[in-house]
């Protein structure tokens, strides 16, 4: 037990230390910021993968630890998308994830949001035309939030992320 | 004994048909065999103990235009790997039946059923012949990787439906998993028969991720499809960038400059040491013992931010390129990379302390979903997974490549098998991973990081069609394989890519057998295979 509080004391708080993302892509779509309304307290994600190459979800991983600590804005993971006010969609939507993101986007209580997340979720990436690939995203699900990205930066989804929110991360201001 | 003998003369001995194929480049031996002899040959190379044979990589190939019809290629690692026979058979023309070796060698399974989708090749007395790529819902006769399928076709739906293997019984029942899991995780189907509580046995359905990487390959140029390889698996992005240089500077003879090499195996552990920080919390986390966790993501944050000044990736995207590296680090780099790893190892020390103190944690991993050495060495298991059941296997030793050769690696192996051993050899390969990056720092050479084409005396050469080169790197999960075949004007004829993943994914359905189902996540995340290397 001492061994843990001496550690936790020694490590301090670790929140907010990270790099200012660089000039941010386009801001939020007032289109989509105007839906976010109810969600503003708080916001429930279901995270759908369809074909990325996991470096997307690394990322999503990382907004919870305890640097970026997406949860101090009210931005939460759920474990199904009927708990979810958002989908995040990664990946260029393969042949055989179709359905499952259908499925999972009828699934979703309304109002909902779709966030296109990374480069293969907005346009496919590298991965377009492919013989099994049947994307982007908006082809089968209308996307309101597209936040750009080989895969983009944790900092750079926060930011899009608590923009929709309509909040701002002033410990990251304060600790940069 | 073994170790002394070259396996070209005894094989030629056992089997006076073959026909050994004179190979220029690439450290291997290749035999050309008749398809009525394969099974043979194959039997006596698993069975016959002075070889301790794993079958490394089967691939297929679709010759045409240089020659009408397909071939077969068995890339046997004998000796932990420090020798590699390769065994080929040629169909002829319209010939699409080859003889299944999986009745023979268990680990040939899914290699088998793969080429199969692929290509349309029927392997006979496979004892499992359903769909394993394409998902039922694909026409019949869509065999994506034949020459006259078009790269970007639109492809049909037809109505189907996946047979799953079911146990029938009182109180026998099945639990659906995925393809969508509850965590932020990657697709892919389980599905369990449980009796009660524990699991009596598991069946994968993957590849729902297929994104038909191999086919883009194909539409690439030798040079151009790096960015292609760094997206097989994100997370083994200079895994697999590092895989795909090696087998084209073989193809073309470039000789990558020693700096070179350095920062390649300098780069290879940084990503090595960001993925097992993060597999250790993580693994910590599936016990819901959170407080690692919290520690190993700000620890695996400090590597990526690292990666990310150093590189201007956090993955380290666009390091390798072929010929060498595209970025170098400067004299401060190579003092400040020491100091702040050796400040993490500390770091990462004590909280090793407080992980080993905890009685309740090491309870719940000690005989958890143990892989006995047994059933990994039959499916041919690679990587942290193969160590922790004993198999002493790491390329690094054992075929070095980047700048290994001139560094000793120390091994870790442990032999139970069970998810602690799998999170000691994680534990083990942080320490290691930093003491390599220390000691390259140390040692790292001057001189040019890449080698330039046109200004090498010996010059690097255009390979001919149908010219192929072989490369394996030892990524943070295991061996990564990269087969690349030349075609006309330095396009790419074809490109087979193995991620570890694919070996070890049918190894976790003998792993989970006999635990309860809220301990599988446990050992699924021991062994943290990717879908998308799996899929590709």
């Amino acid at each position: 037990m001492f061994r843990i509080i001496k550690k936790s004391l020694k490590t301090g708080v670790v929140t907010g230390r990270y790099p200012q993302s660089a000039a941010l892509q386009e801001s939020i779509d007032p289109a989509a910021a105007e839906k976010a309304k109810p969600f503003r307290q708080s916001l429930v994600i279901r995270e759908v993968d369809t074909g990325s190459c996991n470096a997307c979800e690394m990322e999503m991983n990382a907004l919870m630890n305890p640097v970026y600590d997406a949860e101090r804005f009210g931005i939460r993971i759920a474990a199904s998308p009927r708990h979810a006010d958002a989908l995040v969609v990664t990946g260029p939507v393969t042949v055989n994830m179709e359905r499952a993101l259908k499925d999972a986007y009828k699934q979703t209580p309304d109002p909902k949001i779709v966030i296109a997340l990374g480069d293969c979720a907005i346009t496919c990436g590298l991965f377009k035309g492919s013989y099994a690939v049947t994307g982007p995203v908006d082809r089968h699900v209308p996307v309101d939030v597209r936040i750009p990205g080989c895969p983009p930066r944790p900092a750079e989804i926060l930011k899009a992320l608590t923009e929709l929110c309509g909040k701002h991360d002033r410990r990251q201001a304060a600790g940069s | 004994m073994a170790d002394t003998e070259s396996a070209d003369d005894v094989l030629k001995a056992e089997f006076p048909p073959l026909v050994q194929i004179e190979r220029t480049r690439g450290d291997f031996i290749q035999f050309l065999v008749q398809k009525e002899l394969l099974p043979a040959v194959v039997q006596y190379l698993h069975t016959h103990p002075r070889w301790h044979s794993r079958l490394a990589l089967l691939w297929a190939v679709d010759d045409r235009p240089m020659r009408e019809g397909a071939s077969l290629h068995y890339l046997f690692a004998l000796d932990n790997a420090r020798q590699w026979v390769v065994l080929s058979v040629e169909l002829e023309g319209a010939d699409r039946l080859f003889p299944s070796i999986t009745p023979h060698l268990h680990a040939a399974q899914w290699y088998e059923r793969e080429i199969r989708d692929m290509f349309g090749l029927i392997p006979i007395g496979h004892p499992d012949l359903r769909r394993l790529v394409r998902h039922e819902q694909w026409p019949k006769g869509t065999h994506p990787l034949q020459k006259r399928f078009p790269w970007n076709k639109v492809i049909g739906r037809q109505q189907g439906e996946y047979s799953f293997l079911h146990i029938e019984g009182e109180g026998v029942f099945e639990v659906p998993v995925g393809p969508i899991h509850a965590g932020i995780i990657e697709p892919g189907h389980f599905r369990f028969s449980v009796a009660g509580e524990p699991i009596m046995q598991l069946e994968l359905r993957h590849f729902w991720k297929h994104r038909g990487v191999e086919k883009l390959f194909e539409q690439r140029i030798l040079t151009d499809a790096v960015p292609l390889a760094e997206r097989v698996s994100g997370d083994t992005t200079v895994g697999h960038s590092l895989a795909y240089c090696q087998a084209v500077e073989t193809l073309t003879g470039l000789e990558v400059p020693r700096r070179g090499r350095f920062l390649r195996s300098l780069f290879l552990e940084l990503e090595r040491l960001h993925n097992h920080l993060g597999d250790v919390g993580a693994i910590c986390n599936d016990t819901a013992y959170s407080l690692p966790h919290a520690h190993c993501g700000r620890l695996k944050e400090q590597v990526m931010q690292l990666n990310d000044r150093l590189s201007g990736s956090r993955f380290l995207r666009g390091v390798n390129r072929v010929g060498g590296v595209t970025v170098d680090l400067t004299p401060d780099c190579m003092t400040e990379i020491p100091k702040e790893l050796g400040r993490l190892d500390e770091d990462f020390s004590e909280l090793e302390s407080i992980i080993a103190a905890n009685s309740s944690l090491i309870d719940r991993l000690e005989t958890t979903g143990v892989l006995t050495a047994r059933t990994a060495r039959d499916h041919a298991v690679v990587g942290v997974v193969g160590r922790a059941s004993g198999l002493d296997y790491d390329l690094r030793r054992d075929r070095p490549f980047a700048a290994y050769g001139e560094l000793a690696v120390k091994v870790a192996t442990y032999h139970y098998g069970d998810v602690r051993a799998r999170m000691r050899v994680r534990v083990d390969e942080i320490h290691e991973s930093i003491r390599l990056i220390k000691r390259l720092c140390a040692t790292m050479p001057a001189g040019p990081i890449a080698a330039e084409p046109g200004l090498d005396s010996k010059g690097p050469k255009t390979p001919k069609a149908g010219e192929w080169a072989l490369s394996a790197v030892e990524g943070w999960r295991g061996e990564i394989l990269y087969m690349v075949m030349a075609g006309e004007n330095e396009t790419i004829h074809r490109c087979k890519v193995r991620d570890p993943s694919f070996v070890n994914w049918p190894a976790i359905q003998w792993a989970v057998v006999g635990n309860i189902i809220p301990d599988f996540p446990l050992i699924n995340k021991s062994f943290n295979l990717s879908y998308a290397g799996n899929d590709l």
